[in-house]
């Protein structure tokens, strides 16, 4: 992995992005903005399945005001992310935060994508309203949960070592 | 009191103190904030946007507003207990810096466009709350939202890159003890 990262490092795109002194933050900038809205939205539906919010609306709907946002988001995500370990790769790529959040993420795409298929496909954008069982509620906090997770890894990603000390897999001298 | 002298006292406090001593407690604190801020950000826009029509005015804008803005208010909260955290032990440098005088006045900016909202067009809401398009004071308030929440993020984010604390971990340092050491404080650059 770390010879991967330094040749990534040595690609003149990378430089390029290192050069240019506002890319990066930038970039970064708008990855945040991205995980708001990301974030946000999934916590809207996830509130939903608990029953928390928008009572009067029926769950088709939320998730048709909502899921959208959450795809497109994650599509600026990835394309941001990936500028960020361009740019960045033996920062990114040599931190466990980073690793620790691929795997969650990885977890969390596929829960979601599996809930939506579980769905019957009439329910989103209509106003059916499926009863969620408690499990399905319980999973719904649990989703809250690893996206803040994620979220608190990738801020982390830039202190590995204090966050991991030894564990951290970050070169040092 | 002036404000370098508050910045000093600050920097100087036992909290302080605390902070710069412990290498795990300020990243934490910094992912929580980021936690925090995004939430404020992406429920806000809910608020800013359904002024603005978005997705359609079928649900009264007072339901909207105050189901949404419960979730805001809690974040707001963790980020402003967070963020005060983070501002302590470098009070210091926070106070020269650029990107950090231009975030707090885009909060500012935030703050009076909310209670300028507030004390005029949400007065006359019984009138555009549900299947009417909102008055145009409304709709510039929610885009003035959306423009100043999004500076707040960038401004934020740009702290990181100006202030030089965004220290790195000295290469020869030692991670075999407890999570806080005194001695590597002269290591680190904290300024």
């Amino acid at each position: 992995m770390l010879a991967f990262a330094q040749w990534l490092e040595s690609t003149s795109l990378s430089l390029t992005i290192k050069s240019i002194s506002w890319v990066v933050p930038l970039v970064q900038s708008i990855h945040l903005l991205a995980i708001g809205i990301v974030f946000v939205s999934l916590l809207m539906i996830a509130l939903r399945v608990l029953g928390w919010t928008r009572p009067d609306q029926a769950f088709g709907i939320v998730l048709a005001r909502f899921s959208p946002w959450i795809r497109y988001g994650l599509v600026v995500l990835a394309l941001t992310g990936v500028t960020l370990v361009i740019g960045e790769p033996i920062r990114e790529l040599m931190s466990l935060s980073f690793r620790l959040k691929m795997g969650l993420l990885a977890i969390g795409i596929s829960s979601a994508v599996a809930f939506e298929r579980s769905l019957e496909p009439a329910v989103i954008g209509s106003g059916l309203d499926p009863e969620f069982s408690a499990a399905a509620k319980s999973a719904a906090l649990a989703t809250v949960l690893l996206w803040l997770a994620i979220i608190f890894l990738g801020r982390a990603i830039a202190y590995d070592v204090e966050v991991w000390g030894p564990l951290s897999p970050a070169p040092r001298a | 009191m002036d404000l370098t002298a508050f910045a000093e006292t600050l920097y100087n406090s036992a909290l302080s103190e605390w902070m710069r001593g412990s290498l795990k407690a300020l990243p934490i604190i910094e992912a929580v904030h980021v936690m925090a801020v995004t939430t404020v950000f992406g429920t806000i826009l809910i608020v800013d946007l359904r002024l603005l029509g978005y997705p359609d005015t079928t649900r009264p804008f007072t339901r909207v507003f105050r189901e949404t803005l419960r979730w805001t208010w809690m974040a707001f909260a963790v980020a402003v207990v967070t963020g005060s955290l983070l501002f302590v032990p470098n009070a210091r440098t926070y106070i020269v810096n650029t990107a950090f005088a231009l975030k707090m006045t885009t909060l500012l900016c935030a703050g009076v466009n909310v209670a300028v909202f507030q004390f005029t067009t949400l007065r006359t809401v019984a009138q555009w709350d549900v299947n009417t398009p909102v008055p145009m004071s409304g709709r510039v308030a929610g885009a003035i939202s959306i423009f100043v929440w999004t500076s707040v993020i960038v401004f934020g984010r740009w702290i990181g890159f100006t202030k030089g604390y965004d220290f790195s971990v000295p290469k020869d340092l030692d991670f075999e003890f407890p999570q806080s050491c005194l001695g590597c404080l002269d290591a680190l650059d904290w300024n």
